[in-house]
């Protein structure tokens, strides 16, 4: 006599209908309240105390000394919120995002305040520097 | 309240020795030369800490064996401390009525002669723990029956220790790092 414990429950689950998420067709599953997804990095609320960078297991962090901000690299990030937490202006923040593939490890979408955004900055702190002269002499 | 001071007193001379206490006056009396004393943690948790020497340690090891047959060997880590290599190793005994006796054993060689004797005999699992010893620390075990490597890759080099913070651990050209992409396309402009 072969038992089968199963059957009963295959046959009654047979009649209902499937418990799945067909993803692509419909939207993702929600995600909870305090989801750790991609960081978000205001630049201009950054201060440069290099809290985030001591306190990051990854590496996402590189300190910039002559603008005084950080630059992030995602892809190496563990979503451990310990940046966020310790942050003291609130310039770090976690989204809800979490579809981050790429084909490219170094894409843009990884990155927070790339080389030319830097470059940018530099270039708008000179001109405030500028505007500042300017003003003192006159 | 003068005779509420000599009531304590008495309680504090009849109270019973803890299993830890009486354990430290054992190893105290049998290997004078070790320094006991038991520990207590925030949670009250009672440890003991025995340092030993290099020939103190197999016979402390046995006789810890022969006082419960069903000692527990739990780890033993090796450390690098400088002019000295030391081994601390966690046994659990006498763990039928919880909780046990918690145990730590250190002991210390010099690194001019970093030998001590192998335990293996005695505690069969410490083997294991032996072999990491001698390729992390280069700490060698006389008599090891195995002195095979455990962990490291055959093509490691054999004079390289990793865990070593001297000369002999990993120097710099060995760390690779696979590079954040900042520093990456500042290092090829």
């Amino acid at each position: 006599m072969i038992k089968l414990p199963l059957l009963s429950t295959v046959l009654k689950n047979i009649a209902k209908r499937p418990a799945t998420n067909l993803f692509p067709k419909t939207d993702p599953v929600p995600v909870p309240e305090d989801f750790r997804g991609k960081i978000i990095y205001h630049v201009d609320k950054c201060v440069g105390c290099r809290m985030c960078v001591m306190v990051c297991p990854a590496g996402v962090f590189i300190y910039l000394p002559e603008v005084r901000k950080v630059t992030l690299w995602l892809g190496r990030c563990v979503f451990c919120k310990q940046c966020v937490d310790v942050c003291p202006t609130r310039a770090l923040e976690m989204s809800d995002e979490f579809l981050l593939a790429t084909y490219d490890k170094y894409d843009k979408k990884l990155r927070w305040f790339t080389e030319e955004e830097i470059e940018e900055y530099k270039r708008k702190l000179e001109e405030q520097k500028k505007a500042k002269e300017v003003a003192k002499k006159s | 309240m003068s005779d509420a001071n000599p009531t304590t007193e008495n309680v504090e001379a009849q109270r019973e020795p803890t299993k830890e206490e009486k354990i430290a006056e054992m190893i105290k009396a049998k290997f004078p030369r070790a320094e006991v004393e038991v520990r207590e943690n925030k949670w009250g948790r009672k440890r003991i800490g025995v340092s030993v020497s290099r020939e103190d340690y197999k016979p402390l090891m046995e006789f810890l064996r022969e006082l419960d047959p069903e000692a527990h060997y739990s780890i033993a880590i090796e450390e690098d401390l400088g002019e000295e290599l030391g081994l601390a190793t966690h046994l659990l005994i006498l763990y039928e009525d919880a909780p046990g006796v918690s145990l730590i054993v250190k002991t210390k060689v010099p690194k001019e002669d970093p030998v001590l004797p192998d335990v293996s005999d005695v505690y069969p699992i410490a083997l294991q723990f032996e072999r990491e010893c001698m390729e992390m620390i280069g700490l060698d075990f006389e008599g090891a029956p195995d002195k095979r490597r455990l962990f490291l890759p055959d093509d490691f080099p054999e004079d390289i220790y990793p865990l070593r913070l001297d000369e002999k651990g990993i120097s710099e050209e060995i760390v690779k790092n696979a590079g954040h992409p900042y520093l990456l396309r500042r290092g090829s402009t």
